[in-house]
C-alpha cells in the first residue's frame, strides 16, 4: 500500500502543521466567545484531549503492531461491525477533508481574492494536494519538514514584532467567573487536539517507531505552546474585541508597524495560511485515500486519488452554503463529531481490545 | 478478426529498432590474402585508412594498417618498420619472437579476433599482420592533435586551480590521478555507442563510495544501447532518475578539483571521451548551489556568499511574479509613497503588468541566449541593442515602465548567481509559469507555484538520494555544509549518501590554536 517510511520527527512536523495551520487563525475568535479573557487557558484544557488521544493511539498501535486502523477495527469489533465502523471513518475523513478545503477557500475569498470564483480556489488546491498524495507519505513528510521552520519562525517573528503593541492589562481579571468559561472555551480547540488521532494511520510507516510516542508528546506540547502564545498575543492586542473577529490573529498582525517600514504583515500570514492549509489538506486527503485503500484491501491507493479528489471538491460544497453555516457547524456539530470519532470510538476499541486480551490472547 | 488484432499487437511489440552491429566478424586466418582482402573490403572507400605492404627481412609478406593522422608515423617508421625490414629471420616463430622482444614499443597487444583488430585500428594504433601468423600485433603508437589543458571557461573563479578537463579522456583521468594518488582511486572503463564506441570511465574511490551505488551506475550505463555518444549530456539524460524534471539531477563539471572533492565524499564520476564535462552522481539540490570556491575561501565569507546565493535564487525565481501579483491584485501591500512612484511611472504604459513582465522577460532571455552563441565581433552590437534600445528607449517610448526594467535586470543578475548553469536554466524556465500564476491568482498563485516546486523537489531523487537532502529528510550533521559552510576543522564526517560507509574524513580536533603548536 505505502512503501515509503518517515521518521518520527517528520511525523511530528506533519502533525504540527496539520493542527496549527488552521487553528491559529480561527480558533482564538471562537474560544473567546465563551472564555472571554481566559481564552489562553482553554487550549490547556483542550490539550488533555490531545494527550488522551495520543495515549489511545499508542496503546492501540502497541497492541496491534503494523496493523492498519481498519484491521484494528475488524480485530476488535468483528468483521462486519468492523467494516461498518471503517466505512463510517472513511466517510468522516472525506467529509472533514472537504470541510477543510472549504474553510481554506472561504478565507482566501474573504481576505484576498473576493472576485475569484470559489471553485477555482478549491480545485487548484485539490489538484496540488492530489499530486502530493500520489507522491506518497515520504513526500508529505519532506514537504512538512521544509514548511515547518518557515511556519514556526514566521509566527514567532510576527509575535516579536508585536511586542511594542502589547497591553498586558487585558489579561485581568483571571478567572473572573471561575473555571467554567475557559472549560467551555476548550470545546472548540479540542477538535484540533483530537486530530492527533491521525497518528494511528501514520504510525505503521514510521522508521523509528520507538520514538513515536516521544515525538507525539513533543508535538502536543509545541501545539499547546503555540496555541497559548497566539491566544495571549491576540488577547493582549485586541482585548475584549476578539469575540467578534473572524480571524483575530490576522487582525492582530495588522498592528505591526516598526519605523513605518515594516508594516502590512498580513500577506505573510496569508502565505503561511496557504502553506499550512496545503499540508493539512494533503494529510487529510492522503489519510482518506489510504483509508479507503486499506478498508477495501486494495493493493495500491494511488488509482483512487483522482476520483476521490472529485468527491472531495463536491463535499466541500455540499451542505455548506456559506461562511455563516460553516461557522455555525464548527460550533455545534464538529466539537461532538470530532470528539466522538477521534477520541471516543478509539477509546471504545481500546477498551474492547483490552477486555479481549484478558479473555484470550489476540492472534495476529 | 480477434486473432488479426492480436497478431498486429504482437508485431507491434516485436518491432525493436536494431542498430547495425559491426561486432561479429570471426577471427584472423593463417592466410595473409584472406585477411587482407577482408580488411580491404571493410575499409573500402575509406581514404584515410592506409594499408602498407612490406617484407619482413626481405622474405615474409606483411602489412601495416593504420589511420592517417591518428597514428604516429615517425615512430612507426623508426621503431618498427626499420628493424623489421632489416631483420634476418628464418621462420614465423622468429618473427613472433622478434615482435614480442625486440621492438622498442612500450605497449604491444595481440589480437586474434577481427573485430578487436578493427577497434584497435580505429583508436589509432597501427596494426601489423604477417604471413603465416594468425595474430594481429597492435602497437600503441596512437597520436593525434588535441587541445591543451586550459582554464575551464564555464566555471571560473578567483581562487583555486586554473586547469580544466580536456576532450581527451586519458588526459582527464591523468588529471584525477595526479590529485588523488592512492591506488584506491579506481577507473573502470566501458565503451558505449555502437558506432562511436565512446570510451566511458567510471571513477570512484574504493572504500569510500558505496558498492550499491557503483553497481547501480554500472547497471544504468550498461542499459544504454545507442549509436553514438557525443557528449556527457547524452549519458546524463539516459541515466537520470526523473527525466521530466526541469532540475538537473547530475552534477556536470569541467574542473578536476570539483570531481575530486566529490570522489572524496563518496560519489561516482563518469568521464566521457570527447567532452571536457565530467558528470558526477548522485547529486542534490544544495550541492548544485555550491561553488568550488566556497571551500577555498575563508568560511565566514563562504557562508555569507552562500546566503546571498540562496536569497538571489529566490529572487531570480519570484521577483517578476511578485511584482506582477502585487501590482495586479494587492496594491495595499506596498507602502504608499512607493506605490505612488510606481503608479506614476506606469501611468503611460499601455499594457497590464503581466504582459509587460512577460514581454521583458522573454526579451531578456532572448538577449542572453543570443549572447552565448554570438561571434565576438558582433557581441558589442548586441549589448548596445540590449542596453539602449530595450532598456532606455522602451522606457522613454512609454512601452515599458522603468520599475519593470529594474525588476528584469535584478532577476537577470540573480540568475547568474547560481553557480551551475543547468540549475540556473531550470529556474529560468520555472519563472514563466509562476508569472502566469501570479497574473491569474495573485499571491495565491505565487504560493501555489512555490508549493508545487517544493513538492516536486521533494519527490525526485538522484541515484536513490532524496534531492532535497540534507534538509528534507533532515540530517542534522550535514546542515553544517548546507546552510552554512563550516570551517574545515569542523567538517569531520563525510556526507551520508546511500549508505553508511567510511564516515570519518579527518581526525577530530583539528581546530588551530597557538597553544597546540607544540611550543
Amino acid at each position: 500500500m505505502e512503501k515509503g517510511k518517515i521518521s518520527s520527527l517528520q511525523m511530528g512536523m506533519i502533525m504540527y502543521l496539520t493542527i496549527m495551520s488552521t487553528a491559529i487563525l480561527t480558533v482564538p475568535g471562537i474560544t473567546a466567545k465563551y472564555a472571554k479573557q481566559d481564552l489562553w487557558l482553554s487550549p490547556i484544557w483542550a490539550s488533555l484531549v490531545g494527550f488522551m488521544t495520543l495515549f489511545i493511539v499508542m496503546r492501540l498501535s502497541k497492541n496491534y503492531p503494523q496493523q492498519s486502523f481498519f484491521q484494528i477495527c475488524e480485530h476488535t469489533a468483528g468483521l462486519y461491525i468492523g467494516k461498518l465502523v471503517g466505512f463510517i471513518y472513511v466517510c468522516f475523513l472525506a467529509y472533514v477533508t472537504g470541510q477543510i478545503i472549504r474553510s481554506y477557500a472561504d478565507f482566501i475569498l474573504t481576505v484576498y481574492l473576493p472576485q475569484t470564483p470559489i471553485s477555482v480556489i478549491v480545485i487548484s488546491m485539490t489538484v496540488l494536494a492530489a499530486f502530493t498524495v500520489i507522491g506518497g507519505l515520504e513526500v508529505i513528510g519532506r514537504v512538512s519538514q521544509i514548511f515547518f521552520p518557515i511556519f514556526f519562525f514566521s509566527i514567532f517573528i510576527i509575535i516579536i514584532l508585536l511586542i511594542p503593541k502589547l497591553n498586558l492589562s487585558y489579561l485581568l481579571p483571571i478567572m473572573e467567573d471561575g473555571i467554567l468559561p475557559s472549560l467551555k472555551g476548550a470545546i472548540i480547540p479540542q477538535i484540533w487536539f483530537g486530530e492527533f488521532f491521525l497518528i494511528i494511520f501514520l504510525f505503521p510507516f514510521l522508521s523509528d517507531q520507538s520514538k513515536g510516542r516521544k515525538w507525539g508528546m513533543i508535538t502536543i506540547f509545541m501545539v499547546l505552546f503555540t496555541f497559548v502564545t497566539a491566544n495571549l498575543i491576540v488577547l493582549f492586542i485586541l482585548g475584549q474585541n476578539i469575540a467578534g473577529t473572524l480571524y483575530p490573529f490576522l487582525k492582530a498582525t495588522l498592528f505591526v508597524n516598526i519605523g513605518d517600514f515594516i508594516e502590512n504583515m498580513d500577506p505573510l500570514i496569508i502565505a503561511l495560511w496557504i502553506l499550512g492549509s496545503f499540508v493539512k489538506i494533503t494529510v487529510f486527503y492522503y489519510v482518506t485515500a489510504l483509508g479507503i485503500g486499506q478498508w477495501l484491501n486494495l493493493t495500491d491507493y494511488k488509482p483512487i486519488v483522482w476520483p476521490l479528489g472529485i468527491l472531495i471538491v463536491q463535499l466541500s460544497f455540499w451542505s455548506l452554503p456559506n461562511l455563516m453555516v460553516i461557522n455555525h457547524h464548527d460550533e455545534t456539530v464538529n466539537p461532538f463529531l470530532g470528539l466522538l470519532m477521534q477520541t471516543l470510538i478509539p477509546l471504545l476499541l481500546l477498551g474492547i481490545s483490552s477486555i479481549k486480551k484478558k479473555v484470550k490472547p489476540v492472534k495476529i | 478478426m480477434v486473432r488479426r488484432v492480436k497478431s498486429l499487437l504482437r508485431r507491434r511489440k516485436g518491432i525493436q529498432p536494431q542498430i547495425d552491429s559491426l561486432d561479429d566478424h570471426g577471427s584472423l586466418s593463417n592466410k595473409m590474402d584472406e585477411n587482407i582482402d577482408y580488411f580491404r573490403s571493410v575499409y573500402a572507400n575509406c581514404s584515410d585508412v592506409v594499408i602498407r605492404p612490406f617484407l619482413i627481412g626481405g622474405m615474409y609478406q606483411a602489412y601495416f594498417i593504420y589511420i592517417d593522422g591518428l597514428a604516429n608515423v615517425e615512430e612507426t617508421d623508426e621503431q618498427i618498420l626499420q628493424p623489421l625490414m632489416n631483420a634476418t629471420v628464418k621462420n614465423t616463430n622468429e618473427i613472433m619472437n622478434m615482435l614480442e622482444n625486440k621492438i622498442p614499443v612500450t605497449n604491444i597487444q595481440k589480437f586474434t579476433s577481427l573485430s578487436k583488430c578493427i577497434d584497435s585500428i580505429s583508436t589509432g594504433n597501427p596494426l601489423l599482420l604477417s604471413d603465416g601468423i594468425n595474430t594481429g600485433y597492435s602497437f600503441c603508437l596512437a597520436k593525434w592533435e588535441k587541445r591543451g589543458i586550459g582554464e575551464p571557461s564555464a566555471e571560473v573563479g578567483i581562487k583555486g586551480p586554473r586547469e580544466g578537463f580536456t576532450e581527451t579522456i586519458n588526459v582527464s583521468t591523468s588529471q584525477l590521478r595526479r590529485i588523488i594518488k592512492s591506488p584506491s582511486l579506481k577507473m573502470q572503463e566501458l565503451f558505449i555507442g555502437q558506432l562511436t564506441k565512446t570510451k566511458i570511465v567510471i571513477s570512484y574511490i574504493e572504500g569510500i563510495a558505496n558498492h550499491n551505488l557503483i553497481e547501480e551506475v554500472h547497471n544504468r550505463l550498461e542499459r544504454i544501447k545507442i549509436d553514438g555518444i557525443l557528449e556527457s549530456g547524452y549519458i546524463e539524460e539516459l541515466i537520470e532518475d526523473n527525466p521530466y524534471s526541469p532540475f538537473p539531477q547530475i552534477l556536470s563539471t569541467e574542473r578536476p578539483d570539483v570531481v575530486c572533492s566529490n570522489l572524496l565524499e563518496g560519489r561516482v564520476a563518469i568521464l566521457v571521451d570527447g567532452t571536457p564535462f565530467v558528470i558526477v552522481v548522485p547529486t542534490t539540490f544544495f550541492s548544485l548551489l555550491q561553488s568550488h570556491e566556497d571551500y577555498y575561501q575563508r568560511f565566514l565569507v563562504s557562508t555569507a556568499v552562500r546566503w546571498l546565493r540562496y536569497l538571489f535564487l529566490v529572487i531570480s525565481l519570484l521577483l517578476p511574479s511578485l511584482y506582477v501579483a502585487i501590482l495586479t491584485f494587492h496594491h495595499e501591500m506596498v507602502p504608499t509613497a512607493l506605490l505612488l512612484s510606481v503608479a506614476a511611472s506606469r501611468e503611460a504604459v499601455p499594457f497590464p503588468a503581466l504582459v509587460e513582465a512577460l514581454m521583458m522577460e522573454v526579451t531578456f532571455e532572448a538577449l542572453r541566449e543570443a549572447g552565448i552563441r554570438l561571434p565576438k565581433q558582433v557581441g558589442a552590437a548586441v549589448s548596445i541593442v540590449g542596453a539602449l534600445v530595450i532598456g532606455q528607449a522602451a522606457v522613454q517610448a512609454g512601452l515599458v515602465s522603468a520599475p519593470m526594467v529594474i525588476v528584469v535586470a535584478i532577476t537577470g543578475i540573480a540568475s547568474f548567481m547560481i553557480p551551475r548553469y543547468a540549475m540556473g536554466i531550470g529556474f529560468r524556465i520555472l519563472r514563466f509559469p509562476i508569472i502566469f500564476l501570479a497574473g491569474a491568482l495573485g499571491l495565491l498563485g505565487v504560493m501555489m507555484g512555490i508549493i508545487a516546486i517544493i513538492v516536486h523537489l521533494s519527490t525526485i531523487r538522484s541515484f536513490g538520494v532524496p534531492y532535497l537532502s540534507p534538509l528534507a529528510p533532515l540530517k542534522g550533521t550535514e546542515l553544517k555544509d548546507t546552510l552554512i559552510r563550516s570551517p574545515w576543522w569542523k567538517l569531520n564526517t563525510r556526507p551520508h549518501l546511500t549508505g553508511d560507509y567510511n564516515k570519518h574524513r579527518q581526525s577530530p580536533g583539528l581546530k588551530p590554536d597557538p597553544t597546540k603548536g607544540g611550543e
